[in-house]
């Protein structure tokens, strides 16, 4: 452990992540984000001594990298294991419909609606960002302040893609960074610019935020599609045993405007008008299978292009 | 030698692992204001004499942990010696939690004390 022990913060940093390679992508960017915050600290706490000296005493301090990676992978094991909403209880001895059915006592799959449903107005706001930002940088680029700019706006992008993973992981457990990006150690605006540049994950993240528009408009379309048939037909039976039973008065603007197909609602005979609340109870459900599918797989493809691939 | 000082060691992680989160909540809980890793790995570190029980770097993935929990909330303050800092504040949750954990430390240390102790016929 003594033969190559770090001598400055970035060379621990190199050996807690290899000593994380393979984990989680999150979890490495977490840890190396909380082991950079003591390292920092601990070394500013110390004027008189060296980098050197300070991190000569870190193994019996914060830790070898190695024992601290070790308590990553022990914490993140648990939690994992108490913090997973529960899947939805035991699926395995039941009936192919008590299954299908099962996913309205699944929490994700309500919130993996309301994140199609959002990603209309989140993909509109990231798009118009990324296209702005594009197009200032490159305007800006001949001028003083394209370096400043350019540096904000990827900047921004990158908390807007930490933001985007909190709220995917909220939504479909996946997990996602729980820290922004570090930036690394301070270097000239030149040279942090040329890092980005050559940063795959920039053009990722941009590529993602684009994305978000027209597959933001498909989710949406998709899911008030459903939402609205399904819940119209699911509830005409409730409306026909109400006008049968004289609740919609001939008054209301229900009688004749109501129609399903091409008849008013009150020709609809209580069978015809029963299937159709058949039909709208099926069409809710598959739309929460699918929204659930949906989140599980955009989770996979924001983490390929927000979360660093591989450590 | 070496293999008993393994073996001290291995008993001291085992222990610790959830020791190290009844010792976090403490602090938090007493603490007037809300802390971040560095300040409260500091804090233990004074309060120890001798050998460090456990490893500094050990209590940041708790922390983590225990904020995901809904134990702890935390904020994020830029800093001007590294990395923006995540100040940790103990929650409601969290302050019932640690009432119920330290009743069972009490309870755990006097069953455990009589034995080493002896008191127990």
């Amino acid at each position: 452990m003594s033969v190559n022990a770090p001598r400055t913060i970035d060379e621990y940093l190199k050996q807690l992540r290899s000593a994380l390679a393979g984990e989680d992508a999150a979890l490495i960017q977490d840890a190396l984000y909380d082991a950079e915050e003591y390292l920092r600290a601990e070394v500013a706490s110390h004027p008189q001594r060296s980098e050197a000296d300070v991190l000569e005493l870190i193994a019996s301090t914060y830790g070898a990298p190695e024992e601290v990676a070790a308590a990553y992978r022990d914490t993140e094991a648990k939690v994992k294991a108490a913090l997973r909403p529960p899947a939805p209880p035991a699926t395995a001895q039941r009936s192919g419909i008590q299954r299908f059915f099962a996913v309205f006592m699944d929490a994700r799959a309500y919130t993996s609606l309301f994140y199609m449903l959002l990603t209309l107005a989140t993909g509109m706001v990231y798009f118009t960002f990324v296209i702005t930002g594009l197009a200032l940088s490159a305007g800006f680029a001949i001028l003083v302040i394209g370096i400043p700019f350019f540096l904000a706006f990827i900047g921004i992008a990158r908390v807007i893609a930490l933001g985007e993973g909190r709220l995917l992981e909220a939504t479909t457990g996946e997990r996602m960074p729980r820290r922004p990006v570090h930036p690394g150690a301070p270097v000239g605006w030149l040279r942090r610019i040329g890092e980005m540049l050559k940063d795959v994950r920039t053009w990722t993240t941009l590529l993602y935020l684009l994305l978000m528009l027209p597959v933001g408009i498909l989710y949406f379309m998709v899911a008030v599609t459903a939402l609205s048939v399904g819940l119209a037909f699911a509830v005409t039976p409730l409306l026909v045993v109400a006008q049968r039973l004289g609740l919609l008065s001939q008054a209301t603007v229900l009688s004749e405007d109501m129609r399903i197909g091409d008849m008013p609602l009150a020709h609809h005979s209580l069978l015809s008008a029963l299937l159709l609340g058949v039909l709208g109870v099926l069409i809710i459900t598959l739309l929460m299978h699918v929204a659930r599918g949906v989140a599980r797989g955009h989770a996979r493809l924001a983490k390929a292009l927000l979360v660093e691939p591989g450590g | 030698m070496d293999d008993s000082d393994g073996q001290a060691r291995k008993f001291q992680k085992d222990l610790n692992a959830g020791l190290v989160a009844l010792v976090l909540l403490a602090v938090l809980a007493r603490s007037a204001e809300d802390l971040y890793g560095y300040e409260i790995a500091k804090r233990l570190q004074r309060a120890n004499q001798g050998d460090a029980l456990f490893k500094e770097g050990t209590i940041y993935p708790v922390l983590r942990a225990m904020a995901a929990a809904g134990l702890l909330t935390s904020r994020v303050v830029p800093s001007y010696a590294g990395p923006a800092r995540r100040y940790y504040r103990i929650t409601d949750e969290g302050r019932a939690t640690l009432s119920q954990w330290s009743d069972i430390w009490r309870q755990t240390r006097r069953f455990v004390d009589r034995f080493i102790e002896g008191t127990d016929p």
